[in-house]
């Protein structure tokens, strides 16, 4: 049960161990140590847990471990390129779309992953993608101010 | 190294901060500087001692702040971050009062061995009391003549604190000092720590909301490789090597429970009233739970016209997204534990009570916390991982799930309040007899002139396990009081601006409420538009709300005067998210269960405030230099419920006496 299989994460060749239970959010945290994602709910409804697979927005506390094998990972963690933010972690530091930093890996990623699609979404757009991600200390209003920056949609 | 030729030890006498809830630890200085000296490094260490007023406790020690040979300054205090801005706060403080731009400045947050007992982080105190002890320290440091550059110091006697008007860094718009590290996923909370050779635990959960323990077969949980169970008073669970083979064993571990019943969900009110013990005053506490001026029987006797109504509040749950969690680890009979609370002198002394060993036995090393709420003031998962860790003799840690949060976790306390008022010739209250029951003493007072008040807050049996909130009381007794007095505007016909005004002395509750009103576009009579003030933690707001259908909140703008801003926009971004909180539990949040058991146990199972769900919100603020600064993380928070509950009232003609106001249980999206 306990095999080793190989994954790319954030660009580097990862041999993980894929098992019954084990989700890749246990592989983040536990095996790989990127502990950017986090553990919110477990059934997918809070969005903390949120990385990219094959460039697409996953929660990772119910994907299988075993669903990535040999597939592209993405996290927080390889969003800053050489010390140098990725626009959309420029745009919620400038302006503190956060209060407790929990919730914010999701949201980047769950943004990163819409603008790679959307690359210029409305805001009813920005809104509707992230519905599925909490911020239980509310900062909602300013998350979405910082991803219209990101996507140099301005303000309103 | 001789730890003693590391640091030179300053101490100073100050102006008492006057946090006084708990005592602080005593002696504790051979550990403590030993790990100040593997946290800090080398450097100058400050003592900064205050004294009560009356000058009748023994002395109080505070290890306040360092200075590093690079001239960097390391601020030591006892509270804890949990989003509520606290690093950046005090970063802002002492750079200050030191003359020193913000990054020379570090924050070292609750690690008991080596920061000052500063009080649990909670009640919005860090503006108002610890602010300006880390200030006086620093003014001190400042005044004994320190330079960054030389190092140079004598002891001063007395501190000038740097006047409002002068303020180069306090006031301003400093970005939150932990910024880079959250949006680059480097920031870490309670559950990314690790500690070597730790095992993992799990904890067996009733299931009954009131259940003990009778038996426990741990036979089949044992035979899977590596498990130990354990079994101590009321609590049995397992540890593994693993996550994962934990929650295989925990499956396996097999109890019987002697189960006590809930009152079903619908007779909970009644419950509290049949329970309910009469107000006690005792002097000098913070939230009173009497609070009377004139002669309300007399004014009820006297009225012209009177009006009565019951008000309640559903349990709701504070669901921090960041779950308990905590690693113990057993030294003989010394425990350290790192773990994520608000209160750590209160789970310290839990801790030393439980094990039966000294207070300052207790380590608690706090990390960054997921948010709190007021969810973290008690300490039910490192009473739990302490317990596991000592049975197995290695350090243990112990992640609650979502499931577990909602279980073993506390709620906002239910309420029931009943209010009467009676009315004079000219329509004006001037009788209030106020009545809380269960949830709590803290917002009872009346922000209006009224000559005859009785406000009481009674004890009742609470069926579910209650504890702190953001704001405590605050929530249902201000839904209640500014519920009532719409009520009341409406019955004489009256504006409810207008009528509020009426009964307002307070100089800046007026402004908020009449530049609200401006800013607002509050119009007579206009269908949908709701308003709500109040005098909370001595901040002055007043919120005002517009709705439309189907039950969606159109806007909301605050008008908040706290006296001077340390930082606004860290408290813009505070008063917005108490906003946003404060929306779940005044429209959709409920905790439900049954005779037996909690049912709300996943968040698919609990809506609580998304996206979707946000109106336009404004923040004004009144910044007032002149004024000593109040807390301001939890008073946002007390206006939502009654100010769209007017709205609603407004809008449907239909007045809703119960929180949530609307959909309770399932999400509905």
């Amino acid at each position: 049960m306990n095999n080793p299989v190989s994954v790319v994460v954030n660009g580097a060749k990862r041999s993980i161990v894929v098992g019954q239970g084990i989700t890749l959010l246990d592989v983040l945290r536990d095996q790989l140590d990127l502990t950017g994602a986090k553990y919110g709910c477990g059934e997918g409804q809070c969005g903390a847990c949120t990385v990219l697979v094959e460039g697409k927005a996953v929660r990772s506390c119910l994907a299988a471990a075993e669903s990535v094998a040999g597939k592209k990972v993405e996290t927080v963690e390889g969003l800053e390129r050489e010390g140098r933010l990725h626009p959309l972690q420029a745009a919620f530091l400038e302006k503190s779309a956060f209060q407790c930093g929990y919730c914010t890996p999701g949201f980047l990623m769950a943004a990163e992953a819409l603008l790679r699609r959307v690359p210029k979404p409305a805001e009813a757009e920005i809104r509707r993608e992230l519905n599925g991600n909490i911020c239980r200390c509310g900062t909602y209003p300013r998350i979405v101010e910082a991803v219209r920056m990101a996507a140099g949609v301005g303000k309103r | 190294m001789d730890i003693k030729t590391r640091y030179k030890i300053e101490t100073m006498d100050l102006e008492p901060d006057r946090f006084e809830i708990f005592a602080p630890s005593a002696h504790q200085f051979e550990w403590t500087r030993r790990e100040l000296l593997a946290l800090l490094g080398a450097g100058v260490l400050y003592v900064v001692s205050a004294q009560d007023a009356d000058a009748q406790q023994p002395e109080r020690i505070g290890l306040r702040l360092h200075v590093a040979p690079t001239g960097v300054v390391t601020v030591l205090t006892g509270k804890v971050d949990i989003g509520q801005g606290l690093r950046t706060l005090l970063t802002q403080a002492a750079a200050e009062e030191l003359r020193l731009t913000p990054e020379k400045v570090r924050v070292q947050t609750c690690d008991t061995a080596v920061t000052p007992d500063d009080g649990g982080t909670w009640a919005s105190l860090t503006t108002p009391q610890t602010v300006p002890a880390v200030r006086m320290a620093a003014a001190a440091l400042r005044e004994a003549g320190f330079h960054a550059e030389s190092m140079q110091r004598t002891v001063a006697a007395s501190v000038t604190l740097t006047a409002p008007k002068d303020w180069k860094v306090l006031g301003t718009s400093l970005p939150p000092v932990s910024g880079r590290d959250i949006v680059t996923g480097r920031q870490k909370y309670g559950a990314d720590v690790r500690v070597e050779g730790m095992l993992h635990g799990k904890v067996l959960r009733a299931p009954s909301h009131h259940a003990a323990l009778v038996k426990a077969d741990g036979s089949a949980a044992e035979k899977v490789t590596g498990v130990r169970v354990v079994r101590n008073g009321t609590l049995a669970g397992v540890v593994a090597g693993d996550d994962r083979t934990a929650s295989e064993a925990l499956r396996l571990l097999k109890a019987e429970w002697k189960e006590t019943p809930l009152p079903a969900q619908a007779e909970v009110f009644a419950h509290l009233r049949k329970t309910a013990e009469a107000p006690v005053f005792v002097r000098g506490s913070r939230y009173p739970a009497v609070l009377e001026q004139g002669s309300v029987v007399e004014a009820m006797k006297g009225a012209v016209r009177r009006h009565e109504a019951t008000y309640t509040a559903e349990y709701i749950a504070h669901v921090a997204l960041d779950c308990r969690s905590a690693i113990a680890e057993w030294d003989g009979d010394k425990l350290t534990v790192h773990c994520g609370t608000q209160a750590p002198q209160v789970v310290r002394r839990e801790l030393a009570e439980a094990f039966r060993i000294p207070v300052n036995n207790v380590r608690l090393i706090v990390s960054n916390i997921g948010a709190g709420f007021g969810s973290r003031h008690r300490g039910e998962c490192e009473l739990e991982a302490a317990a596991l860790a000592r049975a197995v003799g290695k350090p243990v840690r112990l992640a609650w799930s979502r499931e577990d949060e909602f279980l073993a976790g506390y709620f906002r306390p239910a309420a029931v309040v009943d209010v009467k008022t009676a009315l004079d010739a000219s329509q004006r209250v001037v009788g209030w007899d106020f009545h809380n029951y269960n949830s709590g003493a803290s917002g009872l007072a009346v922000p209006y002139a009224i000559a005859n008040s009785y406000c009481g807050f009674h004890k009742s049996d609470s069926p579910l396990r209650q504890g702190s909130y953001r704001s405590l009381a605050a929530v249902a007794n201000t839904f209640a009081r500014e519920s009532h007095m719409d009520e009341v505007a409406h019955l004489t016909g009256s504006d409810p601006v207008e009528y509020r005004l009426r009964h307002i002395e307070d100089t800046r509750l007026r402004h908020v409420v009449e530049a609200g009103a401006r800013r607002f576009g509050w119009e007579k009579g206009r269908r949908g538009m709701g308003v709500a003030c109040t005098i909370e933690k001595d901040a002055r707001l007043a919120l005002f709300a517009e709705v439309e259908e189907p039950i969606r909140v159109r806007r909301l703008l605050l008008l908040f005067d706290c006296g001077a801003v340390l930082n606004p926009d860290n408290l813009r971004n505070q008063l917005t998210g108490a906003l946003i909180q404060g929306m779940g539990g005044a429209l959709f949040e409920s905790v439900r269960h049954d005779r037996r058991q909690v049912l709300s146990l996943r968040l698919s199972r609990y809506r609580l405030p998304r996206m979707a769900d946000l109106p336009e919100i404004e923040v004004q603020l009144v910044d007032r230099r002149e004024v000593a600064p109040t807390g301001a993380g939890e008073a946002g928070i007390t206006l939502v419920a009654p100010a769209l509950a007017n709205a609603w009232f407004s809008f449907k003609g239909e007045r809703r006496r119960g929180l949530p106001l609307f959909t309770a249980g399932e999400p509905k999206r």
